[in-house]
Protein backbone atom coordinates (compact mmCIF):
# COMPACT_ATOMS: atom_id res chain seq x y z
CA UNK A 1 0.00 0.00 0.00
CA UNK A 2 1.30 3.55 -1.33
CA UNK A 3 0.31 6.31 1.11
CA UNK A 4 1.57 10.18 -0.04
CA UNK A 5 1.26 12.35 3.02
CA UNK A 6 1.60 16.43 3.19
CA UNK A 7 2.70 18.46 5.95
CA UNK A 8 1.78 22.08 5.79
CA UNK A 9 0.96 23.32 9.19
CA UNK A 10 3.66 26.47 9.16
CA UNK A 11 6.65 27.39 7.36
CA UNK A 12 7.15 23.74 5.95
CA UNK A 13 6.16 22.15 2.83
CA UNK A 14 6.69 18.67 2.81
CA UNK A 15 5.61 15.58 0.70
CA UNK A 16 6.45 11.58 1.81
CA UNK A 17 5.58 8.28 0.06
CA UNK A 18 5.52 5.15 2.29
CA UNK A 19 5.28 1.77 0.94
CA UNK A 20 3.64 -0.23 3.74
CA UNK A 21 5.18 1.94 6.14
CA UNK A 22 8.19 2.22 4.88
CA UNK A 23 9.49 5.52 3.59
CA UNK A 24 10.60 5.57 0.12
CA UNK A 25 10.82 9.57 -0.08
CA UNK A 26 10.78 12.45 2.22
CA UNK A 27 10.63 16.13 -0.04
CA UNK A 28 9.89 19.69 1.33
CA UNK A 29 11.00 23.31 1.00
CA UNK A 30 10.87 25.76 4.19
CA UNK A 31 9.78 28.90 3.23
CA UNK A 32 11.85 31.98 4.56
CA UNK A 33 10.66 35.48 5.55
CA UNK A 34 13.47 38.09 4.05
CA UNK A 35 12.86 40.28 7.37
CA UNK A 36 11.60 39.03 10.40
CA UNK A 37 9.14 36.04 11.42
CA UNK A 38 6.54 34.05 9.51
CA UNK A 39 3.65 35.64 7.72
CA UNK A 40 0.69 33.08 7.65
CA UNK A 41 -0.33 34.06 4.53
CA UNK A 42 3.13 34.95 2.84
CA UNK A 43 4.09 30.92 4.33
CA UNK A 44 0.56 29.50 2.51
CA UNK A 45 1.76 31.45 -0.83
CA UNK A 46 4.97 29.84 -0.85
CA UNK A 47 2.98 26.57 -0.21
CA UNK A 48 0.75 26.44 -3.09
CA UNK A 49 3.58 27.79 -5.33
CA UNK A 50 5.51 24.60 -4.52
CA UNK A 51 2.94 21.90 -4.05
CA UNK A 52 2.75 20.46 -7.31
CA UNK A 53 6.85 20.64 -7.49
CA UNK A 54 7.38 19.42 -4.42
CA UNK A 55 5.07 16.34 -5.22
CA UNK A 56 6.44 15.44 -8.10
CA UNK A 57 9.96 14.94 -6.39
CA UNK A 58 8.47 12.65 -3.98
CA UNK A 59 7.24 10.93 -6.67
CA UNK A 60 9.83 10.86 -8.72
CA UNK A 61 12.29 9.45 -5.82
CA UNK A 62 9.82 7.18 -4.75
CA UNK A 63 9.74 5.78 -8.27
CA UNK A 64 6.20 5.52 -8.82
CA UNK A 65 3.29 8.10 -10.09
CA UNK A 66 0.02 9.36 -8.60
CA UNK A 67 -1.89 6.49 -10.09
CA UNK A 68 -0.38 4.32 -7.33
CA UNK A 69 -1.20 6.19 -4.51
CA UNK A 70 -3.81 3.94 -2.42
CA UNK A 71 -4.61 6.58 0.23
CA UNK A 72 -3.32 10.47 0.94
CA UNK A 73 -2.78 11.17 4.09
CA UNK A 74 -2.42 15.56 5.12
CA UNK A 75 -1.84 17.24 8.35
CA UNK A 76 -4.61 18.76 9.37
CA UNK A 77 -3.55 20.72 12.84
CA UNK A 78 -2.71 21.95 15.08
CA UNK A 79 -0.91 24.91 12.73
CA UNK A 80 -1.39 28.21 11.01
CA UNK A 81 -4.74 27.91 9.13
CA UNK A 82 -3.68 29.50 6.15
CA UNK A 83 -0.81 27.04 6.02
CA UNK A 84 -2.46 23.98 6.74
CA UNK A 85 -5.66 25.04 3.64
CA UNK A 86 -3.04 24.93 1.28
CA UNK A 87 -2.01 21.27 2.38
CA UNK A 88 -5.99 20.25 2.71
CA UNK A 89 -6.41 22.25 -1.15
CA UNK A 90 -3.93 19.62 -2.47
CA UNK A 91 -4.68 16.93 -1.05
CA UNK A 92 -8.38 17.00 -1.56
CA UNK A 93 -7.56 17.86 -5.07
CA UNK A 94 -5.37 14.80 -5.84
CA UNK A 95 -7.87 12.50 -3.79
CA UNK A 96 -11.12 13.56 -5.55
CA UNK A 97 -9.26 13.23 -8.97
CA UNK A 98 -8.17 9.49 -8.29
CA UNK A 99 -10.78 9.02 -6.18
CA UNK A 100 -8.77 8.11 -2.98
CA UNK A 101 -9.31 8.09 0.46
CA UNK A 102 -8.27 10.72 2.77
CA UNK A 103 -6.97 10.69 6.02
CA UNK A 104 -6.42 13.88 8.45
CA UNK A 105 -3.54 13.83 10.71
CA UNK A 106 -2.82 15.09 14.03
CA UNK A 107 0.55 17.02 13.62
CA UNK A 108 2.25 16.25 17.05
CA UNK A 109 1.41 12.55 16.69
CA UNK A 110 2.54 12.44 13.41
CA UNK A 111 5.91 13.70 15.26
CA UNK A 112 6.27 11.12 18.25
CA UNK A 113 5.14 8.21 15.63
CA UNK A 114 7.71 8.82 12.93
CA UNK A 115 9.77 8.87 15.79
CA UNK A 116 9.29 5.81 16.97
CA UNK A 117 9.30 4.06 13.81
CA UNK A 118 13.34 5.87 13.41
CA UNK A 119 14.38 5.38 16.85
CA UNK A 120 12.54 1.96 17.50
CA UNK A 121 12.13 2.86 21.05
CA UNK A 122 8.37 1.38 21.49
CA UNK A 123 7.23 4.10 24.55
CA UNK A 124 9.06 6.90 24.87
CA UNK A 125 8.40 10.61 25.78
CA UNK A 126 9.14 13.06 23.39
CA UNK A 127 9.98 16.64 23.88
CA UNK A 128 8.70 18.14 20.95
CA UNK A 129 10.48 21.91 20.42
CA UNK A 130 9.89 24.23 17.55
CA UNK A 131 8.60 27.34 16.83
CA UNK A 132 5.06 27.36 17.66
CA UNK A 133 5.30 23.90 19.77
CA UNK A 134 6.92 23.63 23.13
CA UNK A 135 5.32 19.98 24.50
CA UNK A 136 6.21 16.62 26.41
CA UNK A 137 3.78 13.98 24.89
CA UNK A 138 4.02 10.40 25.59
CA UNK A 139 1.20 7.74 25.20
CA UNK A 140 -1.60 6.94 27.99
CA UNK A 141 -1.87 3.23 27.24
CA UNK A 142 -5.29 3.08 29.36
CA UNK A 143 -7.02 5.65 27.73
CA UNK A 144 -5.19 4.90 24.23
CA UNK A 145 -4.58 8.23 23.83
CA UNK A 146 -1.41 10.59 23.22
CA UNK A 147 -1.31 12.85 26.03
CA UNK A 148 0.52 16.37 26.71
CA UNK A 149 2.05 15.49 29.79
CA UNK A 150 3.55 19.20 29.91
CA UNK A 151 3.93 22.26 27.75
CA UNK A 152 5.27 25.60 27.44
CA UNK A 153 2.31 28.11 29.20
CA UNK A 154 3.18 30.94 26.81
CA UNK A 155 5.27 30.75 24.00
CA UNK A 156 7.39 27.86 22.31
CA UNK A 157 11.46 27.50 22.86
CA UNK A 158 11.84 28.68 18.85
CA UNK A 159 9.84 31.30 19.48
CA UNK A 160 11.99 32.28 22.59
CA UNK A 161 14.89 32.15 20.21
CA UNK A 162 13.64 33.59 17.32
CA UNK A 163 12.36 36.52 19.39
CA UNK A 164 15.84 37.06 21.05
CA UNK A 165 17.06 36.50 18.26
CA UNK A 166 15.64 39.26 15.76
CA UNK A 167 16.45 41.77 18.90
CA UNK A 168 20.16 41.19 18.03
CA UNK A 169 19.47 41.33 14.12
CA UNK A 170 20.22 37.34 13.53
CA UNK A 171 18.40 36.21 10.58
CA UNK A 172 15.12 33.71 10.88
CA UNK A 173 14.75 30.77 12.36
CA UNK A 174 17.77 32.28 14.51
CA UNK A 175 18.21 28.65 16.46
CA UNK A 176 21.40 27.78 14.30
CA UNK A 177 23.34 31.14 14.56
CA UNK A 178 22.28 31.04 18.59
CA UNK A 179 23.93 27.54 19.08
CA UNK A 180 26.89 28.79 17.28
CA UNK A 181 27.61 31.78 19.24
CA UNK A 182 26.77 30.36 22.52
CA UNK A 183 29.41 27.87 22.27
CA UNK A 184 31.86 31.08 22.77
CA UNK A 185 29.82 32.37 25.38
CA UNK A 186 32.16 32.00 28.61
CA UNK A 187 29.89 33.90 31.40
CA UNK A 188 26.54 32.62 33.13
CA UNK A 189 23.99 35.21 33.11
CA UNK A 190 21.53 34.14 35.43
CA UNK A 191 18.44 34.02 33.94
CA UNK A 192 14.43 33.83 35.27
CA UNK A 193 14.30 29.67 35.70
CA UNK A 194 10.75 29.07 35.05
CA UNK A 195 9.45 25.60 35.84
CA UNK A 196 5.76 25.02 37.07
CA UNK A 197 5.42 20.77 37.23
CA UNK A 198 6.07 19.61 34.28
CA UNK A 199 5.07 23.49 32.38
CA UNK A 200 7.57 25.45 31.54
CA UNK A 201 7.11 29.19 30.76
CA UNK A 202 9.55 31.42 28.82
CA UNK A 203 7.98 34.95 28.48
CA UNK A 204 9.54 35.73 31.67
CA UNK A 205 12.80 34.87 30.30
CA UNK A 206 12.55 36.80 27.17
CA UNK A 207 11.46 39.90 29.09
CA UNK A 208 14.57 39.89 30.98
CA UNK A 209 16.79 39.42 28.35
CA UNK A 210 15.18 42.47 26.35
CA UNK A 211 16.50 44.40 29.33
CA UNK A 212 20.03 43.24 29.87
CA UNK A 213 20.47 42.86 26.42
CA UNK A 214 22.58 46.14 25.26
CA UNK A 215 24.95 46.06 29.15
CA UNK A 216 26.05 42.03 28.11
CA UNK A 217 28.47 40.15 25.33
CA UNK A 218 26.37 38.40 22.84
CA UNK A 219 27.86 34.99 23.39
CA UNK A 220 27.20 35.39 27.39
CA UNK A 221 23.30 36.10 26.29
CA UNK A 222 23.13 33.12 23.83
CA UNK A 223 25.11 30.99 26.04
CA UNK A 224 23.03 31.70 29.13
CA UNK A 225 19.49 31.48 27.15
CA UNK A 226 20.76 28.51 25.37
CA UNK A 227 21.81 26.46 29.03
CA UNK A 228 18.54 27.73 31.08
CA UNK A 229 16.03 27.26 28.35
CA UNK A 230 17.47 23.95 28.30
CA UNK A 231 17.62 23.19 31.08
CA UNK A 232 14.12 23.75 32.09
CA UNK A 233 12.68 21.31 29.13
CA UNK A 234 15.26 18.69 29.92
CA UNK A 235 13.86 18.92 33.50
CA UNK A 236 10.45 19.11 32.65
CA UNK A 237 11.11 15.83 30.27
CA UNK A 238 12.96 14.23 33.48
CA UNK A 239 10.07 14.77 35.72
CA UNK A 240 7.31 13.60 33.01
CA UNK A 241 10.06 10.15 32.38
CA UNK A 242 9.78 9.42 36.26
CA UNK A 243 5.87 10.14 36.47
CA UNK A 244 5.07 7.93 33.55
CA UNK A 245 7.90 5.59 34.34
CA UNK A 246 8.81 5.68 30.82
CA UNK A 247 12.34 4.74 29.96
CA UNK A 248 13.42 6.20 26.80
CA UNK A 249 13.55 10.01 25.18
CA UNK A 250 12.97 11.47 21.83
CA UNK A 251 13.61 15.13 20.71
CA UNK A 252 11.49 16.29 17.88
CA UNK A 253 10.67 19.49 15.95
CA UNK A 254 13.22 22.04 14.70
CA UNK A 255 14.65 22.98 17.76
CA UNK A 256 15.69 19.08 18.17
CA UNK A 257 18.37 19.77 15.82
CA UNK A 258 20.75 22.41 18.06
CA UNK A 259 23.69 20.07 19.38
CA UNK A 260 23.49 20.82 22.91
CA UNK A 261 19.68 20.30 23.77
CA UNK A 262 20.26 16.55 22.31
CA UNK A 263 23.67 16.48 24.53
CA UNK A 264 21.87 17.38 27.74
CA UNK A 265 18.89 15.18 26.70
CA UNK A 266 21.34 12.04 26.48
CA UNK A 267 23.24 12.99 29.77
CA UNK A 268 19.69 13.11 31.28
CA UNK A 269 19.15 9.69 30.07
CA UNK A 270 21.98 8.04 30.93
CA UNK A 271 22.43 9.88 34.75
CA UNK A 272 18.57 8.10 35.16
CA UNK A 273 19.40 4.56 33.18
CA UNK A 274 16.75 5.54 29.98
CA UNK A 275 17.44 4.85 26.51
CA UNK A 276 18.50 8.30 24.03
CA UNK A 277 18.91 8.37 20.28
CA UNK A 278 19.52 11.70 18.41
CA UNK A 279 16.95 11.77 15.55
CA UNK A 280 18.14 12.89 12.11
CA UNK A 281 16.93 16.38 10.98
CA UNK A 282 15.37 15.29 8.15
CA UNK A 283 12.68 13.12 10.41
CA UNK A 284 13.21 15.58 13.48
CA UNK A 285 11.92 18.72 11.45
CA UNK A 286 8.52 18.87 9.95
CA UNK A 287 8.72 16.58 6.97
CA UNK A 288 5.96 14.76 4.88
CA UNK A 289 6.98 10.94 5.45
CA UNK A 290 5.95 11.50 9.11
CA UNK A 291 2.59 12.21 7.70
CA UNK A 292 2.72 9.56 5.34
CA UNK A 293 3.63 6.74 7.73
CA UNK A 294 1.29 8.11 10.41
CA UNK A 295 -1.75 8.27 7.66
CA UNK A 296 -1.08 4.39 6.81
CA UNK A 297 -0.73 3.17 10.56
CA UNK A 298 -4.19 5.04 10.65
CA UNK A 299 -5.79 3.82 7.23
CA UNK A 300 -8.38 2.17 8.95
CA UNK A 301 -9.98 5.11 10.19
CA UNK A 302 -13.16 6.19 9.11
CA UNK A 303 -12.98 10.28 10.16
CA UNK A 304 -15.68 12.59 9.79
CA UNK A 305 -14.59 16.21 9.14
CA UNK A 306 -11.59 16.89 7.55
CA UNK A 307 -11.00 20.26 7.17
CA UNK A 308 -8.02 22.03 8.88
CA UNK A 309 -8.11 22.01 12.68
CA UNK A 310 -5.55 25.05 13.81
CA UNK A 311 -5.94 24.22 17.72
CA UNK A 312 -6.18 20.24 16.75
CA UNK A 313 -5.42 18.66 20.40
CA UNK A 314 -2.79 15.60 20.64
CA UNK A 315 -5.36 14.05 23.19
CA UNK A 316 -8.49 14.13 20.84
CA UNK A 317 -7.11 11.60 18.94
CA UNK A 318 -8.70 7.75 19.85
CA UNK A 319 -5.34 5.57 19.20
CA UNK A 320 -6.45 2.47 17.28
CA UNK A 321 -3.29 1.14 15.94
CA UNK A 322 -1.50 0.38 18.69
CA UNK B 1 19.77 3.89 55.61
CA UNK B 2 17.48 3.01 52.87
CA UNK B 3 16.32 4.59 49.92
CA UNK B 4 12.81 4.91 49.38
CA UNK B 5 12.22 7.01 46.49
CA UNK B 6 13.75 8.05 43.42
CA UNK B 7 12.16 10.92 41.66
CA UNK B 8 13.01 13.11 38.79
CA UNK B 9 15.53 15.37 40.91
CA UNK B 10 16.12 13.81 44.40
CA UNK B 11 16.62 10.78 46.36
CA UNK B 12 14.34 10.05 49.47
CA UNK B 13 16.29 7.80 51.95
CA UNK B 14 14.35 6.76 55.16
CA UNK B 15 16.88 6.44 58.74
CA UNK B 16 14.14 5.49 61.49
CA UNK B 17 12.00 8.11 61.94
CA UNK B 18 13.69 10.64 59.62
CA UNK B 19 12.98 11.32 55.94
CA UNK B 20 16.34 12.51 54.33
CA UNK B 21 16.01 14.54 50.30
CA UNK B 22 18.76 14.79 48.64
CA UNK B 23 19.16 16.60 45.57
CA UNK B 24 21.62 15.13 43.51
CA UNK B 25 23.67 16.86 41.04
CA UNK B 26 22.70 16.74 37.83
CA UNK B 27 25.09 16.19 34.56
CA UNK B 28 23.48 18.21 31.70
CA UNK B 29 22.93 21.38 33.34
CA UNK B 30 26.03 23.53 33.80
CA UNK B 31 27.86 23.85 37.05
CA UNK B 32 26.24 27.12 37.56
CA UNK B 33 22.56 26.57 37.32
CA UNK B 34 23.40 23.15 38.95
CA UNK B 35 24.12 24.88 41.87
CA UNK B 36 21.76 27.50 42.13
CA UNK B 37 18.64 25.10 41.71
CA UNK B 38 19.91 22.41 44.14
CA UNK B 39 20.57 24.46 47.01
CA UNK B 40 17.95 27.35 46.46
CA UNK B 41 15.40 24.58 45.91
CA UNK B 42 16.54 23.29 49.38
CA UNK B 43 16.75 25.90 51.43
CA UNK B 44 13.37 27.05 50.16
CA UNK B 45 11.81 24.26 50.49
CA UNK B 46 12.72 24.08 54.29
CA UNK B 47 11.12 27.27 54.21
CA UNK B 48 7.39 26.44 53.37
CA UNK B 49 7.87 23.28 55.15
CA UNK B 50 8.00 24.98 58.20
CA UNK B 51 5.27 27.84 57.36
CA UNK B 52 2.85 24.77 56.83
CA UNK B 53 4.11 22.74 60.03
CA UNK B 54 4.11 25.98 62.19
CA UNK B 55 0.11 26.35 61.02
CA UNK B 56 -0.50 22.89 61.76
CA UNK B 57 -1.21 21.86 57.90
CA UNK B 58 -0.30 18.05 57.58
CA UNK B 59 2.77 17.88 55.95
CA UNK B 60 5.94 16.45 57.40
CA UNK B 61 8.01 18.45 59.98
CA UNK B 62 11.03 19.54 58.72
CA UNK B 63 14.02 19.00 61.04
CA UNK B 64 17.13 20.72 59.83
CA UNK B 65 19.66 21.74 56.48
CA UNK B 66 22.14 19.36 56.01
CA UNK B 67 24.32 18.17 53.99
CA UNK B 68 26.20 21.40 51.41
CA UNK B 69 22.99 23.00 51.69
CA UNK B 70 21.17 19.94 49.31
CA UNK B 71 19.73 18.22 52.40
CA UNK B 72 16.53 18.04 54.04
CA UNK B 73 16.00 16.02 57.21
CA UNK B 74 12.46 16.02 57.96
CA UNK B 75 9.52 13.47 60.01
CA UNK B 76 9.21 10.22 58.50
CA UNK B 77 5.45 10.08 58.25
CA UNK B 78 4.98 6.46 56.81
CA UNK B 79 1.58 6.22 55.36
CA UNK B 80 1.29 5.35 51.10
CA UNK B 81 0.69 7.38 48.52
CA UNK B 82 -2.32 8.37 47.67
CA UNK B 83 -1.83 7.87 44.24
CA UNK B 84 -2.03 4.23 44.79
CA UNK B 85 -5.34 4.27 47.29
CA UNK B 86 -7.30 7.05 45.30
CA UNK B 87 -10.44 7.97 45.71
CA UNK B 88 -13.05 10.26 45.13
CA UNK B 89 -14.24 11.45 48.36
CA UNK B 90 -11.23 12.28 49.96
CA UNK B 91 -10.79 14.85 46.95
CA UNK B 92 -12.93 16.94 49.38
CA UNK B 93 -9.96 16.83 51.99
CA UNK B 94 -7.49 17.64 49.87
CA UNK B 95 -9.46 20.55 48.91
CA UNK B 96 -9.70 22.07 52.05
CA UNK B 97 -6.31 21.29 52.16
CA UNK B 98 -5.48 22.68 49.52
CA UNK B 99 -7.07 26.11 50.11
CA UNK B 100 -5.56 26.17 53.92
CA UNK B 101 -1.89 25.78 52.07
CA UNK B 102 -2.80 28.91 49.14
CA UNK B 103 -4.14 30.92 52.68
CA UNK B 104 -1.01 30.57 54.04
CA UNK B 105 0.45 31.92 50.45
CA UNK B 106 2.50 28.80 49.95
CA UNK B 107 1.67 27.41 46.18
CA UNK B 108 2.68 23.76 45.74
CA UNK B 109 3.91 23.90 42.36
CA UNK B 110 3.38 20.24 41.70
CA UNK B 111 0.27 18.87 42.96
CA UNK B 112 -0.43 15.53 41.79
CA UNK B 113 -1.65 12.69 43.79
CA UNK B 114 1.73 11.04 44.01
CA UNK B 115 2.52 13.87 45.77
CA UNK B 116 0.12 13.05 48.79
CA UNK B 117 0.56 10.33 51.71
CA UNK B 118 -2.66 8.80 53.23
CA UNK B 119 -1.91 7.87 56.67
CA UNK B 120 -4.30 6.81 58.85
CA UNK B 121 -7.56 8.13 56.91
CA UNK B 122 -5.34 11.47 56.62
CA UNK B 123 -4.41 13.18 53.54
CA UNK B 124 -1.04 14.54 54.34
CA UNK B 125 1.17 16.82 51.62
CA UNK B 126 4.44 16.07 50.65
CA UNK B 127 7.27 17.18 48.39
CA UNK B 128 7.17 20.94 48.10
CA UNK B 129 10.34 20.77 46.05
CA UNK B 130 8.84 22.93 43.03
CA UNK B 131 6.56 25.37 46.08
CA UNK B 132 7.07 28.91 46.38
CA UNK B 133 5.35 31.65 48.21
CA UNK B 134 2.40 33.67 46.55
CA UNK B 135 -0.96 34.94 47.19
CA UNK B 136 -1.44 35.73 43.35
CA UNK B 137 -4.17 34.52 41.78
CA UNK B 138 -2.68 33.52 38.77
CA UNK B 139 -0.11 30.73 40.84
CA UNK B 140 -2.63 29.68 42.77
CA UNK B 141 -4.44 29.22 39.73
CA UNK B 142 -1.70 27.23 38.33
CA UNK B 143 -1.70 24.81 41.34
CA UNK B 144 -5.12 23.71 40.81
CA UNK B 145 -4.14 23.54 36.72
CA UNK B 146 -1.60 21.31 37.62
CA UNK B 147 -3.44 19.06 39.80
CA UNK B 148 -6.78 19.08 37.56
CA UNK B 149 -4.47 17.79 34.88
CA UNK B 150 -2.58 15.24 36.91
CA UNK B 151 -6.09 13.71 37.78
CA UNK B 152 -6.98 14.20 34.06
CA UNK B 153 -3.72 11.89 33.45
CA UNK B 154 -3.45 9.46 36.61
CA UNK B 155 -7.21 8.50 37.29
CA UNK B 156 -8.94 9.32 33.81
CA UNK B 157 -12.16 7.69 34.65
CA UNK B 158 -12.95 9.84 37.77
CA UNK B 159 -11.06 12.74 37.10
CA UNK B 160 -14.46 14.91 36.58
CA UNK B 161 -15.80 13.85 39.60
CA UNK B 162 -12.72 13.88 41.90
CA UNK B 163 -12.41 17.73 40.36
CA UNK B 164 -15.95 18.54 41.23
CA UNK B 165 -15.25 17.54 44.73
CA UNK B 166 -11.89 19.20 45.16
CA UNK B 167 -13.26 22.45 44.12
CA UNK B 168 -16.25 22.14 46.04
CA UNK B 169 -14.59 21.79 48.97
CA UNK B 170 -11.62 24.22 48.09
CA UNK B 171 -14.22 27.15 47.56
CA UNK B 172 -15.55 26.68 51.13
CA UNK B 173 -12.18 27.05 52.60
CA UNK B 174 -10.58 29.55 50.49
CA UNK B 175 -10.36 33.11 51.80
CA UNK B 176 -9.37 34.60 48.71
CA UNK B 177 -12.18 35.58 46.36
CA UNK B 178 -12.81 32.75 44.34
CA UNK B 179 -13.72 34.64 41.29
CA UNK B 180 -10.19 36.00 40.17
CA UNK B 181 -8.60 32.48 40.85
CA UNK B 182 -11.46 30.57 38.43
CA UNK B 183 -10.54 33.36 35.72
CA UNK B 184 -7.01 32.63 36.15
CA UNK B 185 -7.89 29.28 35.72
CA UNK B 186 -9.67 29.66 32.33
CA UNK B 187 -7.16 31.81 30.90
CA UNK B 188 -4.32 29.37 31.75
CA UNK B 189 -6.41 26.61 29.77
CA UNK B 190 -7.24 28.65 27.37
CA UNK B 191 -3.35 29.79 26.09
CA UNK B 192 -1.81 26.30 27.16
CA UNK B 193 -3.49 22.88 25.70
CA UNK B 194 -4.91 23.42 22.73
CA UNK B 195 -8.58 23.76 22.00
CA UNK B 196 -10.48 22.37 19.49
CA UNK B 197 -12.49 25.67 18.77
CA UNK B 198 -9.87 28.05 19.97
Amino acid sequence: MYVLGIESTAHTFGVGIVRDGEVLSNEKDVYKPETGGIIPTEAAKHHYALAAEITERALKRAGISLENIDLFAYSQGPGLLPSLKAGWVATRFLAEKFKKKIVGVNHCIAHIEIARMVTGFEDPVMLYVSGGNTQIVTYDKENRKYVVFGETQDIGVGNLLDKVGRKINLPFPAGPKIEELAKRGKKYLRLPYSIKGMDVSFSGMETFLSRIIAEEKIEDLCFSLQETAFSMLIEASERAMAYCKKDSLVIAGGVAANARLNEMGSIMCKERGAKFKFMKREYAGDNGAMIAYTGYLMKNYEQGDLRPKPSFRTDSVEILYR
Amino acid sequence: MRIIARGAEAIIYERGDTIIKFREKKGYRIPEIDALLRTSRTRYEFKILQTCARAGLRVPLPIKIAGDNDKILMQNLGGISFDSVFSVKKMREVGELVALMHNLGVIHGDLTTANMLSKENKIFLIDFGLGYFSKKDEDIATDIFLLKSALKSRHPDEHMSAYELFIEAYKTVIEKEFKGIAAHLKDIERRGRYHENG
